[in-house]
């Protein structure tokens, strides 16, 4: 009864094609809406997981600003505000962290500025980034060429260039001892980072694939004295407890602000976990969208059923009459409805694949399908599909035969 | 035991003001292998006395027992399957459904019971050849004649050997050669034993009933068994009559025929009295349900 059930209702969609398609539609744009969405977001938390990764885990991250609301909840929640205003962090600051006994590392980030030039060749949008030679030690940054500058160049001006960077300026060649002009000064390249897991989006704010590292002095030279430090990375001394020396900062940071607290301190973990929270909720966000247009395709689907039941009435006459149990024609409304849905649904992640191809090709968006949420679509598709059909067919079931029959 | 018993079976459709007697406390016993004519004119309650015999209805008073059953207590489910095991329809407009070839159409009471699709398409297409039209099998239903389509039809009603044909119009669309060939057809099943039940507005068919019965206003007014072959009386009265349309009549728009139906004379006698009964019965029964 099955297989009939299916090959009826594939003949009665077959039979009113265009119809059956806008019926499709929401199903579709939801399902295929979803997959993108959340493969975007699966794309993103991954990138971002990679990029944090690269922080060893025995690191303090200082951020100015409050970035996180922890609000008293378990979850954290970014404060986008924080990222658009000055920074609240100073040189002193770094002096400050540098003279706790529990930290044996302080590195800062200060943001010198967002060009350079080489050959004529201007890049904007990148991260000139002034720090220290021990950014390497609280960083997992690996040099794939020449290497990152040292104590002894204290002095020297010396950059150590993103992968990007070096694609876009050099074309492959070996980039070591050219020289690159950032605010007017000139540069040598000592090294070219290995290629990370990059990104348009990151909460370090910086893709480390187009960074340039300067010596902290040098940076801080060109802008005129001035420092913009984005990010202070405290090295854990050996032996001892990271939240101590949480504690530790947060102190010595409330003194040195006056008791400000305009600044963040984070472990790696809890960065981790303000990714996932972040990525999350906005996964969350968009496919409650995404469940309310399938809610809409779901009340569509069932529109078109009532419309279909209707014109159907006779239809439904001449089965009863011939001996269709109410059970039967329920059943045969149920799979057509299902047949709609789940149509829909295949479509939807056809076109979602298709989709996904031309982000991975045309793209820097890097999405990651994943099969759960394949199946998901599948599932919801199904489910829709059968809750919207319910009503439908339970008026094709209990229509009366006799009314049916007359109806002409 | 008969086939088919009715005992006082009334039908009144709507409510309120338009409230209808659709049958008024019908007597009929039908037995097993009787060829019934039934006559009448349109609204005199046929199609609703089918539909109760059918099962596809149910009488609003009275008890109507099928092979001895009371259908009342039979579920919604149990009629449908009597229905597809027992009863066979063929209806004025064929019925069929546009969208299945003739094969499927006449497998489709098979597919209910749960036959496999080869199973019941060879058993289609065996009955297809007894009513002559094995080669019309993968053919849509509008790309049929009238008599086609009606002999697809009784192939359909057929091929779950039901023990009542019933037949509402069945030539009521069909030009005269159509109808001897759709007639032949069931008087063929008469012959093999099958009870038939056929409502029509042709004297002229009466020819192939054993029995004919006459309606008029929801009541049986006359009842004649008659031999095969020969027009019966009741029916030859009105179609002598028919010639007798007055000048009233076409400027009423009234038919002889639907007009001239013999029993007029009981069918005449005032029945609000009744039909008042008969309704405040219904309201009560309406009442108790809520
Ligand atoms: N489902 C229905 N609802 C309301 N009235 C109906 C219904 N079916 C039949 N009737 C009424 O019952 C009467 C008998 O109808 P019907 O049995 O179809 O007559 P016939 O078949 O003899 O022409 C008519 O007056 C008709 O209008
Ligand atoms: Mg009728």
């Amino acid at each position: 009864m099955w297989s009939g059930n299916v090959k009826t209702a594939l003949a009665n969609l077959r039979s009113s094609k265009t119809r059956s398609l806008l019926t499709m539609l929401g199903i579709i744009i939801g399902v295929s809406s979803v997959i993108t969405v959340v493969s975007l977001g699966e794309g993103l938390k991954q990138r971002l997981v990679g990029q944090i990764r690269q922080i060893d885990p025995a690191v303090v991250i200082i951020r100015p600003g409050k970035l996180v609301d922890t609000a008293g909840t378990d979850k954290m929640n970014l404060n986008l505000l924080a990222l658009l205003s000055p920074t609240t962090l100073t040189e002193n600051d770094v002096g400050a962290l540098a003279k706790i006994p529990s930290v044996s590392t302080v590195v800062p980030l200060n943001f010198a500025t967002n060009s350079l030039a080489s050959d004529g060749r201007q890049l904007n949008n990148i991260s000139v980034l002034g720090t220290t030679p021990s950014l390497t030690k609280v960083l997992d940054q690996k040099v794939e060429r020449g290497a990152f500058f040292s104590e002894e160049n204290e002095g020297e001006k010396l950059a150590v260039i993103g992968s990007d960077i070096a694609k876009q300026l050099f074309d492959g060649t070996n980039p070591i001892a050219h020289s690159i002009s950032i605010k007017g000064e000139s540069f040598i390249v000592r090294g070219v980072l290995a290629p990370s897991p990059g990104g348009l989006l990151s909460i370090a704010q910086t893709d480390f694939n187009s960074v340039v590292y300067i010596p902290f002095n040098e940076a801080k030279k060109i802008s005129g004295g001035q420092t913009n430090i984005l990010q202070i990375l405290a090295g854990v001394r050996d032996g001892q407890n990271i939240d101590v020396a949480v504690l530790d900062v947060k102190q010595t940071l409330l003194n040195s602000h006056g008791n400000q607290d305009d600044f963040t301190v984070l472990k790696q973990r809890e960065l981790l976990k303000l990714a996932n929270d972040t990525v999350g909720s906005a996964a969350g966000f968009i496919t409650a969208i995404a469940a309310i247009s399938l809610l809409v395709a779901g009340i569509g689907i069932m529109d078109i059923m009532l419309v279909s039941v209707s014109e159907r009435t006779r239809e439904i006459g001449i089965r009863k009459a011939v001996g269709a149990t109410n059970r039967q024609i329920l059943n045969q409304f149920l799979v057509e409805g299902m047949a709609l849905s789940v149509g829909g649904g295949i479509i939807g992640i056809t076109m979602a694949l298709l989709i996904y191809f031309g982000l991975r090709l045309y793209t820097r968006l890097e999405p990651v399908l994943t099969a759960p949420i394949m199946i998901l679509a599948v599932v919801v598709s199904v489910v829709v599909g059968v809750i919207f059909s319910v009503a439908p067919a339970l008026k094709a079931a209990r229509k009366d035969p006799i009314v049916a029959l007359r109806g002409e | 035991m008969a086939l088919i018993q009715l005992q006082e079976v009334s039908k009144i459709f709507g409510f309120g003001e338009a409230t209808t007697l659709a049958l008024d406390e019908v007597e009929l016993t039908v037995e097993k292998g009787e060829f019934l004519a039934i006559m009448g004119p349109s609204g005199c309650g046929k199609t609703t006395l089918m539909n109760i015999i059918g099962l596809l209805d149910r009488p609003t008073h009275g008890k109507y027992l099928l092979d001895g059953r009371d259908a009342a207590k039979l579920r919604s489910n149990q009629r449908a399957k009597m229905r597809r095991d027992r009863i066979g329809f063929v209806f004025q407009f064929y019925n069929l459904l546009p969208r299945l070839n003739v094969l499927h159409n006449v497998a489709l009471p098979l597919a209910y019971r749960g036959m496999m699709p080869v199973r019941r398409l060879k058993r289609a297409s065996d009955i297809l050849e007894q009513v002559g039209l094995r080669d019309r099998e993968y053919f849509l239903p509008k790309h049929l004649s009238g008599g086609q389509a009606q002999r697809a039809a009784i192939a359909r009603a057929l091929i779950n050997n039901p023990s009542i044909i019933i037949a509402d119009e069945p030539t009521g669309n069909l030009d005269s050669h159509d109808s001897k060939v759709v007639m032949e057809l069931l008087a063929d099943l008469h012959r093999q034993g099958h009870t038939i039940l056929m409502v029509t507005h042709n004297p002229e068919l009466t020819r192939y009933a054993s029995r004919v019965i006459y309606m008029r206003d929801g009541t049986i007014v006359e009842d004649e068994s008659t031999s095969i072959g020969a027009v019966a009386k009741g029916a030859l009265r009105t179609y002598l009559r028919r010639r007798k349309t007055t000048q009233e009549d076409v400027i009423a728009g009234v038919s002889a025929l639907l007009k001239d139906v013999p029993g007029k004379e009981l069918a005449s006698q005032p029945k609000i009295a009744k039909y008042r009964k008969l309704h405040k019965r219904a309201r009560r029964r309406i009442r108790s349900k809520i």
